[in-house]
């Protein structure tokens, strides 16, 4: 072992104290993506050992956060995303309808209490969950912006992708997931004043009622075959030509 | 703006990224349709909830410890 003073001297000194303070962001994202502690915590150790590697390759004056996010995006895939996860292809529009459906039925109760939390009963692992239930690539931008405030521009840095399919998946991220806690709001009474009374639920009724709702595993009913190229796929089938890639950059002109 | 446009917008909207010209539209429009003005708001309050409960986790103490110590054993 070196003494503090011989080792200051190194690169290394330097780099852990740039890097060190991104450790709680990179592990939350790492925990979201492995969805379990353990090898969150590899991933993470594994990324900064990487980073450490090549950080004379890191530009000075450039986002140093969206770099580590960057390797532990591509470390994720090189070591899980092979055997775990597969692209998925969605009916994007079904999930427009039903969430219309919801918000148009519901809207009164929604605005409600502005004041307060707007689902404030629901459970954390209901949140959780719904989250969990979203397509790798569409949860990966979603906790980009959402929780680790990047801007499009980063996002796309990282995933390697251009800025308009970061529109385009947040779009539909949210979309989905803000689908998802609708429902379970509806489903469990979180919304006040509906049919369905608030009422005290154990994970059998969860299983019950989504059985009887909806095909089973809900995430997984809307979820086909993995294809080649899940991109182009997924678009090709939009009715809605607009939303493609890069049109909604141009469109709205963002930043 | 349409109805079906300002739906489209409404996240970057709420992010603060669309262009001047199309946020002064928005709004106008926000103003004239009650409509798109309550799916904002309840939009705009499920973003928040999102954002609270989604709240980071922290990395356990263990992890910064054997960070510190590999990154070290790396550098020596």
């Amino acid at each position: 072992m070196k003494s503090a003073e011989a080792y200051e001297h190194e690169q290394g000194w330097d780099f852990e104290k740039a890097a060190m303070p991104y450790v709680d962001s990179l592990y939350n994202t790492a925990y979201r993506m492995t969805r379990n502690s353990e090898d969150a915590e590899d991933l993470v150790q594994e990324t900064y050992l990487k980073a450490y590697k090549y950080y004379d390759k890191f530009e000075e004056g450039t986002n140093f956060k969206a770099w580590l996010f960057k390797i532990m995006k591509n470390t994720f895939i090189n070591n899980y995303r092979k055997k775990k996860l597969t692209p998925h292809k969605i009916d994007f529009s079904e999930i427009e309808e039903s969430y219309e459906r919801v918000i148009q039925k519901n809207a009164p109760d929604l605005i409600k209490d502005p004041e307060s939390e707007i689902f404030q009963d629901m459970m954390d692992e209901d949140v959780k969950r719904a989250l969990d239930s979203l397509p790798h690539d569409y949860k990966m931008v979603v906790l980009l912006a959402d929780i680790e405030g990047f801007s499009y521009k980063e996002i796309a840095e990282i995933l390697d992708c251009p800025v308009g399919t970061v529109m385009s998946r947040l779009y539909r991220g949210r979309k989905m997931l803000e689908r998802t806690l609708l429902e379970y709001a509806r489903k469990y009474g979180y919304i006040r004043g509906q049919a369905e009374p608030a009422k005290m639920r154990s994970r059998k009724d969860e299983t019950k009622g989504r059985k009887k709702k909806e095909q089973p595993e809900g995430e997984e009913a809307e979820v086909q075959e993995p294809e080649e190229n899940e991109e182009e796929i997924l678009f090709a089938d939009e009715e809605d030509a607009d939303l493609e890639l890069e049109e909604e950059e141009e469109e709205f002109g963002i930043e | 703006m349409l109805c079906r446009e300002v739906k489209r917008a409404v996240y970057f909207f709420l992010d603060g990224t669309l262009d001047p010209k199309h946020k002064r539209d928005f709004s106008k429009h926000l103003k004239l349709c009650p409509e798109c003005e309550q799916r904002i708001t309840i939009q705009r309050r499920i973003r928040l909830f999102i954002k609270k409960r989604l709240a980071r986790l922290t990395a356990p103490a263990r992890l910064k410890q054997r960070l510190t110590r590999s990154l070290r054993a790396f550098a020596d």
